[in-house]
This record gives structure tokens, sequence and C-alpha cells, in this order.
């Protein structure tokens, strides 16, 4: 048996203990250290889910029922306006967490809609499972905090950066906080994004008119 | 419009398997076939086609990768298999709904192989824990799939299961199928649902109504 297969058995016969949730637990663990027992119990509460590149998490109109952690691929949220424009809210990479928090929390429907930008391998976690995973490892609490405070600073960043930012700041500002997302990202997206037009982009791009 | 549901037949080219996948081309339903035999796959994947042409469904060589894939699994395999199948799609069954339409009959049709005290559809939730597990299916005969108006009466489809939510997603895609969804109760009503089951196909049997029938509460 070449080494390859024998690697895709391994993986096969263990399907949960180590490609699934490595890296969920890999960033609870950065902030908040888990036991072994701890992390077992996590992994009963998150549904485990493939979304192949341009199906729908959410859809505009539907409550948004799930958190999702990014295990593999990206996601993006975005909504559309009157003359049918995608306007991107946010774009979420491996170990990144995206939903639409208020139709999470208030089970009104959503505004938004997300969809994969890739292949994706999604961790979801529902209300009622969240909630109980919080009373059965209390300490996941203090994580979840951490990431809302997160949450909350990129928001603040992203509004003044909106409101006061010349295209060409938001755009080395999107570069330096998340590297490799040219690289990823088509570019009309990422106009989209920054709320510029794609030329605005493509010319803030081209070498010849960067200012040094 | 409803949100496109992934759904996972695993034993798609089983009697069941295959009428349960050509009802559910009704709905809003992607569908990832997995089946042992590739051919009928193939075959299946055509008619699901030619029935709708714009049908999203898909053949799946990984009966774990469908049910990563899927929203919904349905488990469209013998009583039998069930154990080793469940132990294969456990990591990645968590929190979905698994259907089980299994009858545990003994093979030559006259009883139940399960202890009176439990039944396949008890069995399966506890060998998924973490999954959600509805009974559905199981009292409907593959050829009454093509014909589920029988004598003027909508024939019955019964659901059981532990999970509100679920029992209602389920009843949505019976009534794409095209029964009469019927919620029994939770998961303990397995165990009647199987015992109809062994009464109907003895009944078939014995009376010759050659698939065509199913069980049906006239009521006002």
């Amino acid at each position: 048996m070449k080494i390859a297969e024998a690697l895709q058995l391994f993986l096969w016969l263990i399907p949960d203990a180590l490609y699934m949730f490595e890296l969920l637990l890999q960033k609870i663990n950065e902030k908040v250290p888990i036991t072994p027992e701890e992390s077992a119990v996590c992994k009963t509460f998150f549904i485990p889910k493939k979304l192949r590149k341009k199906q729908y998490l959410l859809q505009e109109g539907d409550v948004c029922k799930y958190v999702a952690f990014v295990e593999k691929g990206m996601l993006r949220s975005y909504t559309v306006d009157d003359k049918g424009t995608e306007h991107i809210m946010q774009f979420a990479f491996e170990g990144w967490w995206l939903s639409d928090q208020f139709s999470f929390l208030t089970a009104e429907p959503s505004v938004y809609n997300i969809d994969a930008l890739e292949d994706c391998e999604l961790l979801l976690l529902t209300k009622p499972a969240e909630e109980e995973m919080l009373v059965r490892v209390p300490k996941l609490e203090r994580y979840f905090r951490l990431l809302l405070q997160n949450s909350l600073i990129a928001i603040q960043r992203r509004l003044v950066s909106s409101l006061s930012h010349t295209a060409e700041e938001k755009y080395r500002q999107l570069l330096a906080s998340c590297p490799g997302i040219a690289q990823r990202v088509p570019q009309h997206m990422m106009a989209s994004y920054l709320g510029i037009t794609p030329e605005t982009l493509s010319r803030l791009r081209n070498p010849k008119n960067r200012k040094v | 419009m409803a949100a496109q549901k992934t759904i996972a037949i695993i034993g798609a080219t089983g009697k069941m398997g295959g009428a349960i996948a050509k009802g559910l081309v009704n709905g809003p339903n992607r569908l990832l076939l997995f089946g042992n035999n590739q051919e009928k796959l193939s075959g299946l994947l055509s008619a699901l086609k030619e029935t709708k042409r714009d049908t999203d469904a898909e053949i799946i060589g990984c009966s774990v990768d469908a049910s990563w894939e899927a929203d919904i699994i349905i488990a469209a395999v013998p009583y039998a298999a069930e154990a080793t199948l469940a132990e294969q799609i456990r990591a990645v069954a968590t929190g979905k709904i698994v259907i089980s339409i299994s009858n545990p009959l003994s093979a030559d049709f006259c009883r139940l192989v399960t202890e009176p005290g439990t039944s396949a559809g008890e069995q399966l939730q506890e060998l998924l824990p973490h999954a959600r597990v509805v009974k559905a299916f199981s009292t409907n005969f593959s050829a009454a799939f093509n014909h589920t108006d029988v004598s003027g009466y909508k024939l019955d489809a019964f659901i059981a299961g532990n999970d509100d939510e679920a029992l209602l997603e389920v009843a949505e895609l019976i009534t794409e199928v095209g029964f009469n969804p019927v919620i029994a109760g939770d998961l303990t009503f397995s165990r009647t649902l199987e015992n109809m089951t062994l009464l109907l196909i003895n009944a078939n049997i014995r009376h010759g109504y050659k698939g065509q029938a199913g069980w049906k509460i006239l009521h006002n």
C-alpha cells in the first residue's frame, strides 16, 4: 500500500480525531486552554458541514441558525441592494467565525447572504447547542467574550475606515490585516468590501500609481 | 422560498433508497447518492434527471463524505447494516437529522428480530448519540411511492423522533415525496411503527396487494 493510501485509510478510520476540529481546538486553546476531556465535550456540539464553492450557508430572508467556524476554505457575508449590487460585509478565512449575530440572537429573518468563495469545511453551532456547551464547559464563556470583543473592535475600525479613510488607506489596511487576501479574493469582491469601484481598486493595485 | 437542503441517501440503489430519491426531487433538495452498485447509481441519476431536468443530484463515492456534506442523512440500508454505517458516519452526523427507514424483520418476515423493549430506530439513536434520529418511510412500501393515493386516500407516512424541529423537517420531506406525514410521537414509537410494517408485509403477502397498499388513519 502506498503511503498516501495508508494515510488516507488512517484518517478515514478516525475522521473526528485529527483534521475535523484541528483548527478550532487550536484557536480555542490559544485564548483559553482546555483539557482533552473538555475538547471531547466540545466536539459533540458542532455540526461538521462541507459546503461547496458558491453554495449558500444563509440566504436573505431566512433566519440565521448557525455561527460558522471555518476549518478550511473561505466564506463571505454580503447584502444586495435594490439595484442588485452586492455589498460585502465580511470575509472569513480559516480560523475565523462568521454569522449574522442579529438574526442568530433574535431569530428574525436575516438581511445578509453567506456563501462559500471556496470549497469549505465548516463547524456549525446552533443557539441551543452553544448554550448547552457553555454550561458544560464554562471556560468557553471567556473564549466567546474575547471573540465578541475582537469583533466589536474590528467593526469599529471598519466604520472609522469607511467614514474617514481614502480608498488607498482602506486598501492598504485590508492588505495589512488579511495578508494573502489579494491572492484568494477576486478584485471586484475586494472593491465591494472596500466600498470603492473595481476601477479605483485596479488603479491602486497598479505599481505605477502607487504613492511611496 | 425554502432554503435548499442537502440530503445524503446512503443505500440509494436499494428499492427504498431509489424510491425516496425519486420522491425527493420534487422538493428544493440537493441529493448526494451513495450505493455499492455504480451502474445502478448512474441509472438512478439518469432517471432523476429525466423526471426533473434541473435536478441537483450527484453520485458520491464515499458514505462519510456524503454524510459530511449533508444536512440530512437517510440511512436507506437494511437493519443488519445500520450498526456498521453508524460507526462510519458517527463523527460527521453530530447535530444532523439521520432518518432510519429500516424494519428489523426476520428472514421469513414472521417476526421482528429486536427485543420487545427497543426498536431499530432507538438502537440507531444509541449508536449516534449526538445525531437527531427520526424514524420515517419505514411503514411505506417502495412500490407505493409511485402511487401514494390508494382507493381515493393519500397514504400516511408515520414518523417518530425525539426532536420536534427534526420531526417537522422530515414531515416536510414526506409531503414532497407525496405521502401524508403523521407524527406518531417520540422515538419509542418506532417499536409500534416497525410492528405495523411487520403486519403490513404479512397482509401484503397473504392477500396479494402487490405492494400497492399502506396505512391510513381515517378521521374527521
